[in-house]
């Protein structure tokens, strides 16, 4: 007879669990797309970048800390740094691309992964922002600096180095396009 | 009787051996080029994109990539950057002038997944020019990543390219003349 009562009273109880839990995920889900939806805010000037080539002493693809001080763009490696005046930068300009999630040594063992794991980990990619510094040396030589980092930050960094005294080609208003809006 | 037909058939075999060397010696040395003298000094100029849109990066990467490809060549003394003012000094001194005639930009992701798809190439007409406008060598180059890598690889193999067809051009200069 006790089990009689407490059967429907227990059914209840998981139905409302589920219910509330159901349109907990619900409210997750829109909170997100609305967040998504709504224009992010700028993004803090980056403090640690990767130097992709073309400024001498830092080896190619090595990370390094970033300072745009008084009038010089400062680029610190682990075992080298690097120093540009600003007044000697011809161009700032922005860019996007994107790499493997797993990159590096242990990427490339991935890829000889068995049952296609190789191919299916090549489909997480992350998204990045460049940004292309073209800049001479004392003799007048020209020099190429690329510097890929964090989606949204490079539009940040370009804003300093103008305000530095950078020039470049194209207005900040009309680059300012994120990576991360655009198609991968 | 069996010893002439030996001595016949060693013959003919002689002969087909040195038919078949003949003509494998003709087919394997095809005529080559007169290679130049490589001049004393080269500068390498700024990639002109101007009739293709190439994105900035790849642009700076190309002409990092060939300033550090052709030094590896050792067929130039000096190597100059765009714009450095020593160059007007240097003596028998040539210009590399490099203008992207094509480019695909394809994903690295299709070529991951598929390994057959989203190949990036790039086209480039190269011209290496005296400084009283004579032409010296040109030729038209494309760099590619096809198989394994990201998109700026092609970069890196067009610089390759285009070092290969210097050195298909021009010869390293005597050892008495290096300095």
């Amino acid at each position: 007879m006790l089990t009689n009562r407490c059967a429907p009273a227990r059914f209840l109880r998981l139905c409302a669990t589920r219910i509330a839990l159901t349109l907990a995920a619900a409210s997750l889900l829109s909170l997100g797309a609305l967040a998504q939806q709504q224009p992010q805010p700028p993004k803090p000037v980056p403090k640690r970048v990767k130097s992709v080539l073309g400024f001498p002493d830092i080896k190619k693809n090595e990370n390094c800390d970033v300072d745009v001080s008084g009038s010089s763009l400062k680029l610190k490696g682990s075992t080298a740094s690097a120093e540009v005046q600003t007044s000697s930068i011809e161009d700032v300009l922005t860019g996007d691309d994107s790499a493997r999630l797993i990159g590096g040594f242990v990427g490339t063992l991935t890829s000889f992964g068995p049952y296609g794991s190789g191919r299916f980990l090549s489909l997480f990619r992350k998204k990045l922002d460049t940004l292309t510094i073209q800049y001479r040396d004392s003799d007048g030589g020209l020099h190429g600096g690329i510097l890929s980092m964090n989606p949204g930050e490079a539009i940040a960094l370009k804003k300093v180095l103008v305000a530095a005294g950078a020039k470049t080609s194209v207005p900040i208003d009309e680059s300012a396009k994120p990576a991360g809006d655009q198609k991968p | 009787m069996s010893t002439g037909l030996i001595a016949r058939t060693t013959a003919t075999l002689l002969l087909f051996g040195l038919a078949g060397c003949t003509a494998y010696a003709q087919s394997a040395s095809p005529a080559k080029p007169v290679l130049q003298p490589a001049p004393h000094a080269i500068q390498v100029l700024q990639i002109e994109s101007s009739e293709i849109k190439l994105p900035p990066a790849f642009q700076m990467a190309i002409y990092e990539h060939s300033l550090d490809e052709i030094k590896k060549t050792a067929l130039f003394q000096e190597i100059y950057r765009d714009g450095d003012r020593r160059a007007s000094g240097a003596t028998d001194l040539v210009t590399l002038k490099t203008d992207v005639t094509g480019f695909k930009k394809g994903s690295a992701m299709a070529r991951q997944v598929t390994t057959v798809a989203g190949k990036t190439s790039i086209k480039v007409h190269i011209e290496v020019v005296k400084g009283d406008g004579t032409v010296l060598a040109q030729k038209d180059v494309e760099g590619k990543v096809r198989f394994f890598g990201e998109n700026m690889r092609a970069t890196f193999d067009l610089s390759k390219a285009i070092a290969k067809a210097l050195k298909e051009n021009f010869k390293k200069p005597a050892a008495a003349g290096k300095s």
